[in-house]
């Protein structure tokens, strides 16, 4: 019964959509982020309520704050089959917890797409994240050419067994491996659980344990690689002598490779919201619908629609230099 | 009680600490002597003021927090408080984004009135929620844990602030003959919180609240005023930390202190102060805290993964109530 009154409205939808006249209920989306305490998540918020279908009101959309908490997630997911959501797009906490997202919307027979990180399985309409083993590669590389692959690093981690770790951790290893054997050593790596103030405490510490040695400072996000800035500077020492480079491209972080502080590979939290709500729309309306974002456009040529259909997008990342921060900051207004 | 029980009861929190830095210390010279290493990191000046420097906002958080365990109650906000009076903080001493360098605006003062006000204002209605009526500590502050965190999501909507007014960012950054300023507010609010509890009438009903509140109110205490006070010491405490943390790392953000409430009571209850009120004192909470900081210090020099600095920790605040609860037990 729920099942069908809901295909039902689906399918008024479409109609209502198709003909552009007629008075049907939006398309409703839900979309479950993981928090809502960190920039990033608040910028994925705010770009997907300035989604065109969302302010020119051809679909409605809600938020669910899942408090870092993979249950809490679940449980959402839930709620929002119950409150009859056409659509669930997820930021998941939880590599493998949060699999029962996709499971309970596909039981619901509505379209499931996963934002930003990963899921552990191949159940969900699609995919639209970066590749963040890419993001760690490229950040990492660009740290080690700053001093010629050869020279000593540390690694600031994200949490320990989260995906984000694990993959920004094979992709800075990966560059490491490009540079001659031995050439770059690991001095210290450890987690400062993507926290700007306990990343500033561990990289006081080891700058304490590894006087004048460390040249090379690689953060799995900006927050960690901004907290290892303010601890190079509290301890008196010159910028000048380190390179760092973070990921994600938040707004300090961006005013500080403006600053040519560090380097940041920008994860384009617009592109991943909105190419997720295009392809929900996409799944909900059916082949009548193209895809309103501006995000297809910029990436042209690196990201193909493909109607909607792909089951990976994969959201290129930008490496932010002095030349494009101001741009990027300009955008963020 | 046997007089080396008595040492052991004054003076263990001390032992314990310079039992903890003579072993990493060991272990560091160990490897200088063996040659893994080109010097001992550990022992040197500047590390133990880095230490100092970096248990300060614990260490303030833990006094606050000590007060009020004294009173027989505790306050589960001060994390939230911490990051509400931050973010109001900032919302006062930030620039325009294109600045390089702070200019307009308020002077220094305004913020960190402000956050000190918010801060006192949170606890002071902690304090008054429990005193008036008469619900549990552990309740009324975890309500505010939530909601001061909820406030400062709604102060800007969740976007950090940055690009503070150097006037702001001396309190984390700045030092004063050579100390930084976050140590120096430590020693001057442990100086003062000593003092209060040991020389002033003020301090002993504190004790007096917190060992039997009936025969305290029977005595002609105001049990509900010294309550309300002392949540709002610990509320001013925590916007003062707010206002150093934001300093400390350049930003207020809305997650900033979660659950640092945590590593206060540790702090406290390492130190010797008694969960069920009226025993302790602030002497024991700041060397609480200094043993925290050690074992992160020291366990980043030495390279010990994380997980095990969860469990030493761990296994010392349970140590210490076990210790703790068997005193008493000799005690009665």
């Amino acid at each position: 019964m729920g099942k069908m009154s809901r295909r039902t409205a689906a399918l008024v939808a479409v109609a209502g959509f198709a003909s552009g006249a007629r008075a049907a209920r939006k398309p409703r989306i839900a979309v479950l982020m993981y928090g809502n305490k960190a920039e990033f998540v608040q910028l994925m918020q705010r770009y997907g309520k300035q989604h065109p279908a969302v302010t020119g009101g051809l679909a409605e959309i809600t938020f669910y704050d899942g408090r870092y908490d993979a249950a809490v997630q679940n449980d959402q997911a839930q709620l929002a089959i119950n409150s009859k959501a056409d659509a669930i797009v997820v930021n998941p906490m939880d590599f493998e917890a949060n699999i029962e997202v996709v499971k309970k919307a596909k039981a619901a027979h509505i379209p499931v797409i996963v934002t930003n990180a990963r899921l552990n399985t191949q159940e969900m309409t699609a995919e639209v994240a970066s590749d963040d083993v890419l993001g760690g590669y490229l950040e990492a590389k660009n740290v080690l050419q700053k001093f010629g692959c050869k020279g000593n690093v540390v690694i600031i981690e994200g949490p320990k067994g989260g995906s984000g770790e694990i993959q920004r951790g094979q992709g800075n290893m990966r560059a490491i491996g490009e540079c001659p054997a031995g050439a770059v050593k690991i001095l210290e790596r450890k987690t400062a659980n993507w926290s700007r103030a306990e990343a500033m405490d561990l990289m006081q510490n080891w700058l304490s344990r590894h006087r004048g040695a460390i040249q090379g400072v690689i953060a799995q996000n900006d927050e960690m690689a901004l907290g290892a800035i303010e601890a190079i500077k509290s301890a008196g020492l010159k910028m000048s002598g380190f390179a760092i480079a973070g990921i994600d491209g938040v707004t300090d972080a961006l005013v500080s490779v403006k600053r040519g502080e560090m380097a940041s590979i920008l994860q384009d939290a617009r592109a991943q919201m909105q190419a997720s709500i295009d392809v929900a729309l996409r799944a909900v309306l059916g082949p009548g619908y193209k895809p309103l974002s501006p995000i297809w456009k910029q990436y042209a040529g690196s990201l193909e629609w493909n109607d909607g259909q792909s089951k990976r997008y994969a959201i290129p990342w930008t490496v932010v230099t002095p030349a494009n921060a101001d741009s990027l900051l300009q955008g963020r207004k | 009680m046997t007089r080396t029980s008595e040492f052991a009861r004054r003076y263990g929190i001390v032992l314990i600490f310079v039992a903890l830095c003579l072993g990493i210390g060991a272990v560091c010279q160990y490897k200088v002597i063996s040659g893994q290493w080109p010097e001992n990191s550990f022992t040197t000046a500047d590390n133990f003021l880095l230490i100092l420097y970096q248990v300060s906002v614990n260490g303030i958080l833990a006094i606050g927090m000590t007060l009020v365990i004294l009173s027989g109650g505790i306050d589960l906000s001060v994390g939230s408080v911490l990051a509400f009076a931050g973010m109001f903080a900032a919302s006062f001493a930030t620039g325009s984004e294109e600045a390089t360098r702070w200019s307009g605006g308020y002077p220094a003062a305004v913020p960190v009135v402000a956050a000190l006000v918010a801060g006192a204002a949170c606890g002071a209605l902690n304090g008054w929620v429990v005193a008036r009526f008469r619900i549990q500590p552990f309740i009324a502050t975890l309500g505010m844990l939530l909601a001061a965190r909820g406030f400062t999501m709604a102060l800007t909507g969740g976007n950090p602030i940055s690009n503070l007014s150097p006037g702001l960012r001396w309190f984390g950054a700045g030092r004063a003959l050579g100390i930084p300023i976050p140590v120096v507010l430590l020693a001057v609010v442990f100086a003062v919180s000593w003092v209060v509890l040991r020389k002033t009438v003020f301090g002993r009903r504190i004790y007096a609240v917190g060992g039997n509140e009936a025969s305290a109110r029977a005595s002609g205490i105001k049990t509900a005023r010294v309550k309300i006070m002392v949540y709002a010491i610990s509320g001013f405490l925590a916007g003062l930390e707010g206002i150093v943390l934001t300093a400390k790392t350049g930003s207020a953000q809305t997650n900033a202190g979660s659950s640092y409430e945590l590593d206060a009571i540790a702090a406290a209850v390492i130190g010797g102060s008694s969960m069920s009120g009226g025993v302790g004192g602030v002497s024991g909470t700041l060397f609480g805290a200094l043993i925290m900081g050690v074992i992160n210090n020291g366990l980043d020099i030495l390279g010990v993964e994380s997980y095990y600095q969860l469990i030493v920790k761990g296994a010392l605040i349970v140590g210490a109530v076990a210790l703790d609860v068997s005193r008493r037990r000799a005690e009665n």
